[in-house]
């Protein structure tokens, strides 16, 4: 920097402007140019990840194309959707995972908001409580399907011999059509219910301490507490978790793939499982990609109609 | 899955598949890996040890590396790669049921003409060549020597009856309904040992074989290949009968909670010694003779005392499953790759080599190395499969083995385990068979 040149002004755009660029040197960009700059990697990232997969999958799901067979897709319109819909085998893996999700996000809502309200009581050895149910959703899904599968196999498993060494006789959890359906929501649940309780756990925290104060003075019983103060404030945190959860718990795959390969029979083979085989076993691209969307579609409309009833209630 | 749709979707192909050259070009010397793609069993290990030792003797800048997935991802590891026309393996070792699926959309060499030039084809079993190369391939029958060849064997299999020499004598049962009897009588004389142990999990190809092979020594047909016909075919009053024998005679004689069992579960029931007859593939029978892995014996012999191996009885007809597979070129390896994949199979198939790979644990298809004493007194189960080789039956070959075989397993499986009832489940497995192969005459589409 030469000697002459002002460390101040008065009218730095003035300065600037007067002042050319060094030769050999890029201008400077503005605000808008840098935030471009540093956004576009991920931006054009995110459009060859999702956003053209996703409208190329769409394409597809109008046509016939096979991805193994080759050749032109031939435009079917909406054939697929109209098999997919119609198809009974389909409204089988649709009962299957509405029976799912329904058992497994409300054992997990009910366990976990209970964990937390207990947890949230204590005074010592909160966090190391809090630590420690947090573990098993730490684990790889397919590490806790893996470490179920020996736990719950009939004659090897380590349930079983409890269930013996108390006298009770073997269960066969992962080959009989009720208990591989229980078996599943009990995993899951395992996994997942810290995830409820954790939040449950932040909305309790937050509850505003003066107001068990108040309803202590006026003498209100603990159950009055809970059901006037407590629950009214974590709810709609716990609803949003359960959204989570909900959404999670419908695209099941891993579990299944692991534990029960969708047995016995198909009677635990859930949507995601299904649109997997179509996918990949016959190659049916074409009606795997409408699949897909309708699945996709489904989570939309009705995430949609569960924000605004949530809505609703904060209005409330 | 949208993103592995995608990269499938973007390749191109003609649907036919390109020609192996007669010769095998000029070899690399710069250094070279050869990749096969496997599942994850001991022959897989074997192969990639045996070949390292032996093929790198006369190529040393080569190594090879065999590539494992879990079973179950067998099939999905190499298709989904060729539909993407881009493989990270230069020989896929393909099911002989697969063939047809990979023939079919152009994924592998046809390499006809280089057999007809390098390969001794009248060495070999000709029904063994058909089944691990040949296509289109008749289900049963002999080699059609004007079809075209896509492929050459590299591991021989069929299931052997394991049973337990102090339990049910030394003499095996001969005929099905004997050794229901037997299973019955042994497991009712030996409390916690369940009478019978086979296959019935609903993945890969699992509980399907299993019906297919009572299916084959009651009588019953699969399908007519001619007519492709399976409605009225695989559920006829033989099919019938080899479903009832399946769930309601043999099933209750296996252990509680068994109905997902498949080649290791089966396994280790056997070493275990908690059955007394037990079904399961023979190139997978190794492990049962490790003392480590055995409570039957502490050293071989004393396994050996308690364990024998025979040929599956029979019933009305003798017959009994075709396992192994062949090996293949990719379409979309490196030409080098494919040249040194080549030459590799032209190495293998010598009956020298075949010899040492017998002795190495694999299972040879030349005559001379399946009669050879390098490999009958390998193992003492080998003597089985020489003697099985004559009565073989495969499934279907076609492009649409992976939907069949996928609607067999979850039927079978699902009258295995109560859910469904074994009439139901057959009729349903003929209907929706019948379903794909119809719908198969037109292109892409359903699948559902």
């Amino acid at each position: 920097m030469s000697d002459s040149a002002p460390l101040t002004t008065d009218h730095p755009g003035q300065a600037a402007s007067a002042t050319p660029p060094a030769p050999g040197r890029s201008r400077r960009l503005s605000d808008r140019g840098l935030a471009v700059a540093f956004t576009s990697p991920a931006l054009l990232l995110l459009l060859a990840m999702s956003v053209f997969p996703l409208l190329w999958a769409l394409y597809l799901s109008f046509t016939d194309y096979s991805a193994t067979r080759g050749g032109p897709a031939q435009f079917l319109w909406f054939e697929n959707y109209t098999a997919i819909l119609t198809s009974p085998q389909v409204h089988q893996r649709a009962l299957t995972t509405l029976i799912y999700v329904v058992g497994a996000v409300a054992l997990q809502t009910v366990l976990g908001f209970a964990i937390a309200y207990l947890i949230s009581r204590r005074t010592h050895g909160r966090g190391l409580l809090t630590t420690l149910f947090l573990v098993p959703m730490m684990l790889s899904p397919v590490v806790v399907g893996l470490f179920w599968r020996f736990m719950l196999d009939a004659q090897f498993g380590v349930i079983n011999s409890m269930l013996g060494s108390l006298g009770l006789g073997q269960v066969e959890w992962l080959t009989r059509q009720r208990t591989a359906l229980i078996s599943l929501i009990l995993v899951d649940t395992w996994q997942w219910t810290p995830f409820i309780m954790l939040i449950a756990l932040a909305g309790l925290t937050a509850v505003p301490k003066y107001l068990y104060e108040a309803a202590s003075i006026d003498r209100a019983s603990e159950w009055f507490q809970f059901r006037t103060i407590t629950l009214p404030l974590v709810w709609p945190l716990l609803l949003i978790a359960v959204l989570f959860r909900a959404i999670e718990a419908f695209r099941l795959f891993d579990l299944v793939y692991i534990l029960t390969s969708g047995g016995p029979g198909v009677s635990t083979e859930t949507l995601s499982f299904h649109v997997y085989k179509v996918a990949f076993l016959g190659f049916n691209t074409g009606t795997a990609s409408a699949y897909g969307i309708l699945m996709v579609l489904i989570v939309i409309v009705l995430t949609q109609l569960y924000l605004r009833y949530l809505n609703k209630l904060k209005e409330d | 899955m949208l993103v592995a749709t995608t990269v499938a979707a973007c390749g191109g192909q003609d649907g036919s598949a390109p020609k192996a050259p007669a010769t095998i070009p000029e070899l690399t010397k710069d250094p070279l890996t050869l990749s096969f793609i496997w599942f994850d069993w001991p022959p897989a290990h074997a192969l990639e040890a045996f070949a390292n030792a032996e093929y790198t003797k006369g190529r040393p800048n080569v190594t090879i590396k065999v590539k494992t997935v879990p079973n179950a991802n067998w099939h999905d590891a190499m298709f989904t790669q060729f539909a993407a026309h881009k493989t990270d393996f230069d020989i896929p070792i393909l099911d002989s049921q697969h063939i047809g699926e990979a023939v079919t959309n152009g994924n592998i060499l046809d390499i006809t003409d280089f057999v007809k030039k390098n390969i001794d084809v009248k060495a070999y079993n000709p029904y063994l060549l058909a089944a691990y190369g040949q296509f289109p391939q008749a289900e049963t029958g002999k080699r059609d020597e004007n079809a075209s060849l896509y492929g050459l064997p590299l591991l021989g299999d069929t299931w052997t009856m394991i049973y337990r020499k102090d339990l049910i004598g030394d003499k095996p049962p001969q005929t099905w309904d004997q050794m229901i009897s037997v299973a019955e009588k042994c497991q009712a004389d030996n409390p916690g040992v369940s009478g019978l142990a086979f296959h019935q999990a609903n993945g890969s190809d699992a509980a399907a074989v299993t019906y297919n092979t009572v299916n084959g020594v009651y009588g019953g047909n699969l399908w007519d290949p001619k007519t492709r016909k399976i409605d009225g075919v695989l559920n006829d009053a033989a099919g019938q009968e080899a479903m009832d024998v399946l769930v309601n005679k043999m099933k209750p004689l296996t252990a509680k909670g068994s109905g997902n069992w498949f080649i290791d579960e089966v396994n280790a029931a056997v070493a275990q010694g908690k059955a007394c007859i037990a079904f399961n593939w023979i190139a997978a029978s190794g492990g049962l003779l490790d003392p480590k892995q055995s409570t039957l014996g502490t050293t071989r012999e004393q396994i050996l005392d308690k364990l024998g191996f025979a040929t599956l009885p029979s019933q009305k007809t003798n017959l009994v499953p075709l396992g192994g597979m062949g090996m293949h070129v990719s379409a979309y390896a490196p030409e080098a790759n494919q040249a040194e994949a080549l030459n590799f199979m032209k190495w293998f198939e010598q009956g020298d080599i075949q010899k040492k790979w017998a002795a190495a644990g694999g299972v040879p298809s030349r005559t001379d190395a399946l009669e050879s004493p390098e490999f009958l007194n390998a193992q003492p189960f080998n003597q089985v499969y020489t003697d099985s080789v004559p009565r073989m039956r495969d499934m279907w070959n076609v492009p649409e083995y992976a939907r069949l075989v996928d609607i067999e397993n979850t039927n079978v499986n699902a009258a295995l385990n109560g859910a469904k009832a074994p009439k139901d489940a057959l009729d349903d497995i003929a209907k929706q068979q019948q379903g794909v192969l119809n719908a198969s005459s037109g292109k892409g589409g359903g699948g559902l």
